[in-house]
């Protein structure tokens, strides 16, 4: 194992929300800071690379972004999704055995449909690197592990259908914080079932049941889930100083959930405590990724034994990751039909409000049930925004493993739904081919973009 | 008219330069004693030349870099604080360590406060070990000084004699491991480099010479010979600067030149981007350690005109090692040299020999001389060819932090590849033919240095780093930190507070003209926000002159 830890820093220091919003310029300063006065990039362990930026059509592979990619990305968005395609690439061919992208903007709550900004986010750059990877690198199984305060709602939507993406992620308890989703029974589409796994932790959960969560959830599944890699959406929000989150997880604790889990990448998501909590963690999960001594990082203010964990607060997690690791051990074995219905597609109908544009959209996915193959994905979605007249897409997608017939039926629904005059707009994301097709039927005009 | 001289170890290089041409130049051995080698050199450029007529001399000298590579310099002790974070068994520094409590935080809070026990005791056991000079450095310096300047009025009280050097007057950039070492340097080399200073104005005094003496430094500026006493560790790594700066001076403006510079046991890469040198993204490596001197991105490569060529089976070796001169000057083993002169590419030594050479390499596998001589030189080639690759690869993964800096990122390959150096001349053409530029191999290349030297102008730059939410504001380059005095503070203040400190390094060092122009090479603004207010902001400027040269040899205009 002499291989190099590698890591991209995009702090992004010319670049915010706005002035005053959490994800501003400010967020990375005392991380850069820290990471710089401790030498850090200058240890042999560590290899510095240079942020890029990720295509246009790196982003089409993934997202439908509305009306166009250009209409939802900024530079910035661009540089933090190509900066984790840049690790991907290094650690597929061999350059480095791990890394870290601690990149600015975040995007573990963009979802597949991109209307405008959700929880700060826009580009999911996890999913815009797993399909990279399957294309660029032909990987197929992948595991994320999401270790932010907050539901990986956007990913999990992404890969909720996808059998070959296993998605844990553990969180404070929906119902005291954003997004308000990641229940336990949020276990994945008829195709993927119990392939997402949430862990919604009660507010003020500490290091002990964090540390039970990992070793008797997240390695054993991961583990037995046997992924080709494993990427960490290493938001920092569960830290016991965050003022979004209320949790009490330490640097230390999420430096050894770094070494246990071991992943090839982690990518920054949350984390707003940007003086007291992110030095002090992403130096630590640097430090862990490479496989340093980080039992001298340490908050200023903590002392060990300083959060007590309350009993009945282990009782329920334990409960829950039995619940949990029962549904992992059943997941063969669960009667489908009986669960999603014997129908020629699986639908669901989502509400899905977008925080900080204040957007509304009401969605429709249909999934076909295919035999064969995990199925194409039919999305209706309309967005409302304000005042302004609302915008309604049609979008198909179909996944990487799809099988031939799934294929030209899609084929067949796009072109259908561009003489439709329901929606402005039209998509098809066909990941077998790498084709990306987008029809905006005011102009009558469509654009292709090819990998 | 102006004068530049590069001391070197083994020999000493002098120009003089009036309007823009070389009107002299010298070469002569270094002697122990530098005033001897230094008239030596003045003499044979100035003949004829009266002292008046020179407004301007500059040095150059890998002298004090030489001291360091060898380890002649006292020892140094070191008192460190560096509080948590990597594990102490990082600070391995090949001297007595003493490492004490104590920590400030990224913002200058003091977080652990120092103990009086350890600092006497750390002071006491530097004693009985004998030591009587310290370098005192803390994590976070920059940002808060006073752990140190404590440890130093200890110091100062009990050892009143001792010399002590501490981390934030030595280098103001964040990276203690880098500032201990460089803080360490600077304390080793500061009698050396006094002895240098007063050696080069004995020698330019008794030749009535009373123009503007100047020193180079790392990143190829200059600053007044005299007022550098403070803090020389720049300017120690001057030599490989000042031969970068002469190949800028004879190609044409704005060229994309790799600089080759090669010399007997290593060859020296540089790289010119559109006229202008490369600036390291790191500081001046020593043998295994990183510095934060501000450097020219100068690679030292393994492999020269002397290097120990050997056949080891059936395979042919070059060695990184020098065993003595070339086998046809009289060595005792084959090199490069020797293959050069079988092929015609040099004129150095007897060919009877270097053919001899090549045989005793080349019989046992069947090979000719010239054969088994073309095999070598590409051995040598093969090296430096990928050496330079690597630079520009290098040059382009440069770390970016800020949008734009990612959007303008560029991707430019070399137009000319320029030899320099007594060695360059057998081998420019065909490393040019492997990268697909032009060879050159100016007129003047072997003594390039001083030239480099001549043409340097003096730079100056100031980094400001304002907090007001705590108030107060620091001065990288002059360790100092200082009250910020106006409310609100707003980012037109910033900018006008480090050009004030521009103004006022710049007239310390007696360069007051050297500020006319100025640029600003960075301004961020970071609006703090704390519970939801806007609590302050923090702004990190950076102001400086522009880096350049005079002119460009032969440019008659370039020159005042
Ligand atoms: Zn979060
Ligand atoms: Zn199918």
């Amino acid at each position: 194992m002499n291989k190099k830890t590698g890591l991209i820093f995009f702090p992004a220091f010319d670049w915010a929300i706005s002035p005053t919003h959490p994800e501003r310029e400010e967020r990375l300063l005392y991380t850069r800071d820290q990471i710089f006065e401790e030498g850090v990039m200058d240890l042999p362990q560590i290899h510095e690379y240079a942020p890029r930026l990720a295509s246009l059509h790196d982003i089409s592979r993934t997202h439908f972004c509305v009306p166009m990619v250009q209409s939802q990305v900024t530079e910035a968005h661009l540089i933090a999704a190509g900066s984790t395609l840049q690790l991907g690439d290094s650690i597929v061919n061999g350059e480095i055995r791990n890394g870290f992208a601690m990149v600015r903007p975040p995007g573990h709550h963009a979802m597949r449909v991109v209307h405008g900004n959700r929880g700060f986010c826009s580009i999911n750059n996890e999913a815009v690197l797993v399909e990279y990877l399957r294309r660029r690198h032909g990987i197929k199984k992948i595991a994320i592990v999401d270790s932010d305060a907050h539901h990986g709602d956007g990913t999990q939507d992404i890969f909720y259908h996808d059998p070959d993406v296993l998605f844990i992620s553990f969180h404070q308890d929906g119902r005291t914080i954003f997004p308000g989703t990641g229940f336990t029974h949020e276990l994945g589409g008829p195709g993927a079932y119990a392939k997402t796994l949430n862990v919604p932790l009660p507010p003020g959960t500490g290091d002990e049941a964090f540390m039970y969560v990992v070793d008797n959830l997240v390695l054993p599944v991961v583990k037995d889930f046997q992924p080709e890699i494993i990427i960490n959406s290493a938001g920092q929000d569960n830290h016991y100083t965050d003022p979004l989150g209320s949790m009490r997880f330490t640097a230390r604790a999420y430096a050894d959930f770094t070494k246990k889990l071991q992943p090839h990448l982690a990518v920054l998501e949350g984390g707003y405590a940007i003086e007291t909590a992110l030095p002090y963690i992403n130096l630590a999960i640097i430090l862990a990724l490479a496989d340093v001594d980080y039992s001298n990082v340490m908050e200023p203010d903590y002392w060990p034994g300083r959060f007590k964990e309350s009993p009945e607060r282990i009782a329920q997690v334990q409960r829950m990751v039995e619940q949990l690791l029962e549904s992992w051990a059943n997941k063969d074995k669960v009667d489908l039909p009986n669960v999603f219905g014997n129908d020629k597609y699986y639908q669901r109908k989502k509400f899905i409000y977008y925080d900080t544009d204040y957007i509304e959209e009401e969605q429709f996915e249909k999934v076909r049930m295919c035999p064969d193959c995990p199925g194409y994905i039919i999305i209706k979605s309309r967005g409302e925004r304000g005042y302004r007249a609302p915008i309604r897409i049609y979008a198909v997608s179909i996944p990487f493993q799809a099988c031939h017939a799934c294929q030209s039926e899609a084929y067949d629904i796009y072109e259908q739904a561009k003489k439709q005059k329901e929606c402005e707009y039209v998509y098809m994301q066909d990941k077998s081919t790498d084709t990306c097709m987008y029809y905006d039927k005011v102009k009558g005009q469509e654009w292709v973009t090819e990998g | 008219m102006y004068i530049g001289i590069d001391v070197g170890g083994t020999s000493t290089n002098a120009v003089l330069l009036n309007e823009g041409l070389v009107r002299a130049s010298a070469t002569v051995p270094s002697s122990e004693d530098i005033i001897t080698s230094l008239l030596d050199a003045l003499d044979r450029i100035m003949k004829g030349v009266p002292a008046e007529l020179i407004e301007r001399v500059v040095f150059s000298t890998t002298l004090i870099t030489n001291l360091i590579a060898e380890k002649k310099y006292d020892p140094v002790g070191l008192i460190l604080i560096p509080g948590p974070g990597l594990s102490h068994v990082h600070y391995k520094y090949n001297t007595d360590t003493f490492i004490i409590s104590g920590a400030m935080d990224y913002r200058g809070r003091e977080i652990i406060p120092l103990n009086d026990n350890e600092i006497e005791k750390a002071i006491n056991n530097l004693n009985a070990r004998g030591y009587k000079k310290v370098a005192v450095v803390g994590k976070f310096s920059v940002r808060n000084n006073k752990h140190e300047k404590t440890v130093a009025s200890k110091l100062a009280s009990l050892h009143p004699d001792w010399h002590v050097e501490l981390g934030h007057q030595v280098a103001g950039q964040l990276n203690f491991p880098r500032r201990v070492v460089s803080t360490m340097l600077a304390c080793a080399t500061k009698d050396k480099y006094s002895f240098f200073v007063d050696s080069v104005q004995a020698a330019l005094s008794r030749r009535g010479i009373e123009g503007a003496v100047y020193i180079l430094k790392a990143d190829g500026g200059t600053m007044p010979l005299n007022k550098v006493s403070g803090v020389p560790i720049e300017t120690i790594f001057s030599g490989p600067a000042a031969s970068t700066l002469g190949v800028q001076a004879l190609i044409p403006p704005g060229e994309t030149a790799v600089v080759v510079d090669i010399g007997g046991t290593t060859t020296d890469l540089a790289l010119i981007l559109s006229g202008q040198p490369l600036l390291s993204a790191r500081g001046a490596p020593v043998y295994d350690n990183l510095t934060q001197v501000r450097a020219l991105a100068v690679k030292s490569v393994a492999v020269g005109g002397d290097s120990l060529v050997e056949r080891v089976g059936k395979e042919i070796l070059v060695y990184s090692e020098r065993l003595g001169p070339a086998f046809c000057l009289g060595g005792p083993m084959p090199t490069p040299t020797d293959a050069l002169r079988v092929l015609g590419l040099t004129r150095l030594g007897s060919p009877k020999k270097a053919t001899e050479a090549m045989e005793m390499l080349g019989q046992p596998l069947g090979m000719s001389p010239s054969e088994v001589a073309q095999k070598i030189i590409n051995m040598v080639i093969d090296v430096i060819v990928q050496e330079i690759e690597a630079m520009f690869i290098q040059w382009e993964q440069e770390p970016a932090y800020r949008v734009w800096e990612v959007l303008q990122k560029r991707k430019e390959r070399p137009d000319m590849v320029v030899g320099v150096g007594g060695g360059a001349a057998g081998f420019i053409t065909q490393i040019a033919a492997r990268i697909g530029a032009n060879p050159v191999i100016p007129p003047y290349s072997p003594v390039a240095n001083a030239i480099g030297a001549a043409v340097a102008i003096p730079t100056i730059q100031i980094n400001l780093r304002a907090d007001t939410e705590q108030g107060y504001y620091t001065i990288e380059q002059e360790g100092y930190q200082g009250k910020i005095e106006k409310d609100p503070f707003t980012e037109e203040d910033a900018l006008l507070l480090a050009d004030e400190w521009l103004k006022k390094r710049a007239e310390k060092y007696g360069l007051g003209n050297a500020v006319e122009k100025t640029e600003y090479t960075r301004r961020d603004v970071f609006t703090m926000v704390r519970n939801w207010i806007t609590t302050g902001r923090i702004y990190d400027i950076s102001v400086q002159t522009p880096r350049g040269i005079i002119g460009h040899i032969g440019a008659r205009g370039g020159f005042k």
